[in-house]
This record gives C-alpha cells, structure tokens and sequence, in this order.
C-alpha cells in the first residue's frame, strides 16, 4: 500500500516539475519526486513483523529481520539527492544573478 | 594491479587536486595518462571488491568491449585537457570526477552501482556545461538529467524487487531462469528512458540545444564525444545483455530510434547555425547506435561509437574555436574559415566525410558492414530509413563544407595552436588509415562477447 503513495509523490513531482516555470518550484518539485522514489526503495526492503536488521547477542537465528539493503540503497540516493539539489540551487543562484528573475517563462521572451 | 584503480585514481586525485590547484592541470593528464597505461597491462576478468563474490558484492568486469570504451574516453579526456589547459585549468578537478565516474559506469557490474556513477558523472556533466556561461541550458540539463536518473534507479529497484539482486550477472541469469517477459516491461521501459536522457535519444534529448548549441571548446567535445562515447557504450551493454526489447515493445523502441535518426537529420538540414548542425547530427548518430545494439549488431556499434566520438570532438573543437574568435556560429559568418587555415579545414573535412560514410575513410567500412548485417537480418526499412538519413546527411554536410571553405567576400581570421592542429591530423589520419585498411576491425570482432560469454568463457 505503501509503494502507491510513494508513486503518487512521484507522479505529483513529475507534475510540479512540468508545471512550474519557477526555477526554485521546479527544484522542490525535484525533491518531492526523489522523496517518493526513496520511499518506494525503503518499501521493498519492509518485511511485516520484520525486526531490525541488527544482529546482537541476544537475537536468535530464527528472527524475521526487514531487508537491510534497500535501507543501505536509500542512504547514498538521499546524499545524491542532496547533492544534486545544492548544485541546482548553485545554478538557480547564477539565473538569478545574470538575470534578475527565476522565472523560466520571463527568461524565454529575454533569451 | 587491479581495474578498481582506474575508479579510485581520479576520485583521490579530484580531491587532492582542490588543494593543489596550480598543477590541477597536470594531475589531470597524468591520471588519464595512468588509466590508458593501466588499460594496456591490465588482464581481462571479474574485480571482487571486499571480498564479496558474485552475487553478493559489487564487482566490475573488465573485457574488449569495457576496455575499448575506457581506452576512448581516457584518450579524449587526455586531448581535451591539453588542449584547454590554460583556459579552463580550474575545471581539471572536475575533469577527474567524470573520468571516475565514466570509468565506473563502464566498467561495474552492479546496477546500483551503475545509478550512482551515472549521477556522479552527470554532476561533473552539469558542471562543465557550466563553462558556457548559459545558466538556463545548464539547469534545463540537470532537471532532465536528474529526472531521467531517477526513472532508470525506479526500474532498477523494481527490479531488484522482483528478483532479490543488483548483480547484473546474477540477473541476467534469474531472467533466464523465470523466463516472465511482460513482467520486465516496465523496469525496462524506465531503465531505457533514464540512458536515454543521457545518451541524446529523442525524445528525452531537449537539453542538448541548450547545452551543445552554446558550448566551447570544452564543453562541446566533453559532451559530444566523450559523454556521449561513454553512454553509448552503457546503453549498449545493458540493451544487449540485459533488456529483453520483444514483440511490440521492441517494434516501438525501433520506431522511436528510426524517428530520433530521421529528425535528428531533419533538424541539422534546417538549422543554420554550425554548432547545431553537429548537435542534431550527433542526436542521430546517437539513434542509430542505439538501434544497432536493439538489433543485436554489437561491434559496427562499437566502432560507429569510437568513429562519432573520434569525429565530434574534431568538430566540435575546430567550430568552438571559431566561433569564439568570430563571435557567432552562423553559417555564414563562418564563411571562408579553412581558406587561411588549410591543414585544420583538410582534417575537418575528412572527419566530416567520415562521418558522412564516405569511401576510404572508417565511416564508410562501419556502415557497410552493419547495413550488410542488417541486410542478412532482412531488416530491409531500416536499411531505406538509415541510407534516406544518409543523404540528408551528405546534402547538409557537403553544404556546410562548401560555406565553410569559400570566402565569398566574407574575411574572418582564426587562429588555430599547433596542439589543435596536431590532434585534429592525427585523428583524421587515423580515421583514414582504418578506412582503408580494416582488417585490424573485423578480427577485433571475435573479441567482443556479451557478459554471459564472459562468465562461460571463465
């Protein structure tokens, strides 16, 4: 169930980005996709009743552990994300600076 | 010694080179100039990382067809940055992180892996594009870019849900194994899409005008040759061992690259600016490998890669060059450019002819060969559908060559380093001598196996 909402953040992330001709929108559109594709990646790994993918002294070999991977998988595209959204910010910035504006839409009449 | 290093190299030195930034330029050439090294003794096979075997661990795979793709781009990135040491030497670091990341993406054997190499080499992508002074092109690219990365990790965990692995070894084997084709549509389908971004396919190729329209003599040989080299390569790697393209998927994926060759050809034969002439051309180029690999013509498609990236990165730099100096990329402003500068407009001129698939040069060897096998496969409109591209081909090239060689009135001065001149011979003499003499490329063909041969083959 979980795994539609993620793709419903997708879908509504894809809209925003091609609605949106403000430079700043379109970057948080960008987000919100990313925010839904890392859910959709947590929600392979859960396993129901599942536990912490943790082994202690104290945990048996028997125990039903979620799938660990996804989780590893989500951390490096959340700091891609990250990454990727700084740049753009960066970029933003420097329309901005040669431009004065963020919005796409004034840009196409000016280029 | 071992294929991690042409990964681990250039990261490190990316890094160190941020505190050495007066020799950023030569660390970069140095690297490259390493890896090509390292290339030349390396032994074929699988690199285990961490100890991990197959299927639980990252691994990479070395083989012909990695190795040729590593030996392009290292020797491209090493021209380029001779080429633009002065002038853009604070890019070297940036430089460092795309060969990393074009080296890993060739070379892993992880689909994860590939996602994040794809958009480490992509931040370095946006980066250089970034060196056009057009901000706009630039984020037009990374939305895209960002977007089509995204789909291409959304059909690689889809994937992995099905599945239970990113090894693309222990995947190829799982498919074979299940045998379930409509269920491998989709991820497919997003997985395509997300190379396609990347690797100019119409229609996710939007960004390019923008980016290669404006672009210089960095940027413009970077992503026309080298990026667009490397992706070749990955999108032929994963068509051919791993997208199982059937039935009516396949016969839409071959109409949407038909398409993309014969638009891409329409638009060059409209435009009248010369660095969007090459775009378009490249966009084409681009298809048609594509549509190779989907047909199962895996070497023509490697050479017709090496031979396009040979080429556009000639184009790219005698053009950017030009029209730095003259201040437009117009056609006709250009008019006259190789009457004072005969020994870069003869070498223009055989790269172009090259490409357009003339006799004598490699151009002409790699298209009758792969039109023969796709005689053989009686794939007889595709044939129609590339030689109708072709002459469009030869109509706008021949007329951009005769503009580009005729003054009529119009003086332009441009001056071209020796380093540009030595490059730009070499690689034409070098296109020449393959044309005329291919044997070297039809014995390289029996080297060339798909990853499951690899694993077969020990």
């Amino acid at each position: 169930m979980i795994q539609y909402a993620a793709i419903i953040l997708f879908v509504f992330g894809l809209y925003g980005l091609f609605t949106n001709k403000n430079v700043i929108k379109m970057i948080v559109s960008l987000n919100i996709m990313e925010l839904g594709l890392n859910i959709f990646i947590i929600s392979i790994g859960f396993v129901y009743d599942g536990i912490a993918p943790i082994i202690t002294s104290t945990s048996g070999s028997g125990l039903l552990y979620v799938d660990p991977l996804p989780q590893a998988l989500v951390l490096t595209a959340i700091v891609i994300g990250v990454g990727t959204t700084a740049l753009a910010l960066a970029v933003a910035k420097s329309i901005h600076n040669k431009y004065n504006t963020l919005d796409l839409g004034e840009l196409e009449d000016i280029l | 010694m071992s294929a991690i290093l042409l990964v681990a190299i250039p990261l490190l030195v990316a890094f160190l080179s941020i505190l050495f930034k007066k020799i950023s330029p030569y660390l970069l050439l140095g690297v490259t100039l390493f890896n090509i090294v390292l290339l030349l003794v390396l032994s074929d096979g699988f690199v285990v990382i961490g100890g991990f075997n197959q299927p639980m661990g990252i691994n990479l795979l070395l083989d012909m067809y990695s190795r040729l793709g590593l030996l392009l781009i290292n020797v491209l990135v090493f021209v380029i940055a001779i080429l633009n040491l002065k002038k853009y030497e604070k890019y070297s670091s940036i430089l460092l992180i795309a060969v990393a990341g074009l080296n890993g993406l060739i070379l892993t054997n992880d689909l994860f892996n590939l996602f994040v190499f794809l958009e480490i080499s992509g931040i370095a992508a946006y980066l250089i594009t970034t060196s056009n002074k057009k901000p706009v092109g630039t984020f037009h690219y990374l939305v895209l870019g960002v977007v089509g990365s995204s789909l291409f990790l959304f059909g690689v965990i889809i994937l992995y849900s099905m599945f239970g692995t990113l090894n693309m070894v222990g995947m190829i084997q799982e498919i074979q194994a299940t045998n379930n084709y409509k269920e491998l549509i989709l991820p497919f389908i997003l997985m395509f899409i997300g190379l396609g971004v990347e690797a100019k396919l119409l229609p996710f190729n939007s960004w390019a005008k923008g980016v290669l329209g404006k672009s210089n003599t960095l940027s413009g040989p970077m992503i026309a040759g080298v990026y667009a080299g490397a992706m070749g390569f990955v999108l032929g790697r994963l068509i051919t061992n791993l997208f199982m393209f059937e039935g009516t998927l396949l016969t839409v994926v071959i109409v949407i690259l038909a398409v993309g060759i014969v638009m891409g050809d329409a638009m060059a034969f409209a435009s009248n600016k010369v660095r969007e002439i090459l775009l378009f051309s490249s966009i084409a180029q681009a298809s048609i490998v594509a549509l190779l690999f989907v047909n199962g013509v895996v070497i023509w498609a490697v050479y017709l890669i090496i031979a396009n990236a040979l080429s556009k990165t000639v184009m790219f730099l005698v053009i950017n060059k030009a029209t730095k100096d003259v201040g437009s990329d117009n056609v006709d402003k250009l008019k006259g450019l190789f009457s004072n500068n005969v020994v870069v407009g003869v070498a223009f001129t055989l790269v172009t002819l090259s490409v357009m698939g003339l006799p004598l040069l490699v151009g002409f060897v790699v298209k009758l060969n792969f039109l023969t096998v796709l005689a053989a496969n009686n794939q007889i409109w595709l044939i129609a559908v590339i030689l109708v591209a072709a002459i469009v081909e030869g109509i706008y090239f021949v007329r951009l060559l005769v503009k580009l060689w005729y003054p009529d009135g119009n003086e332009i001065d441009v001056k071209y380093n020796v380093s540009f001149k030595v490059v730009f011979v070499i690689i034409a003499l070098a296109l020449l001598s393959f044309g005329t003499y291919s044997t070297p490329l039809k014995e390289l063909d029996n080297s060339v196996d798909t990853v499951m041969e690899v694993v077969d083959n020990g």
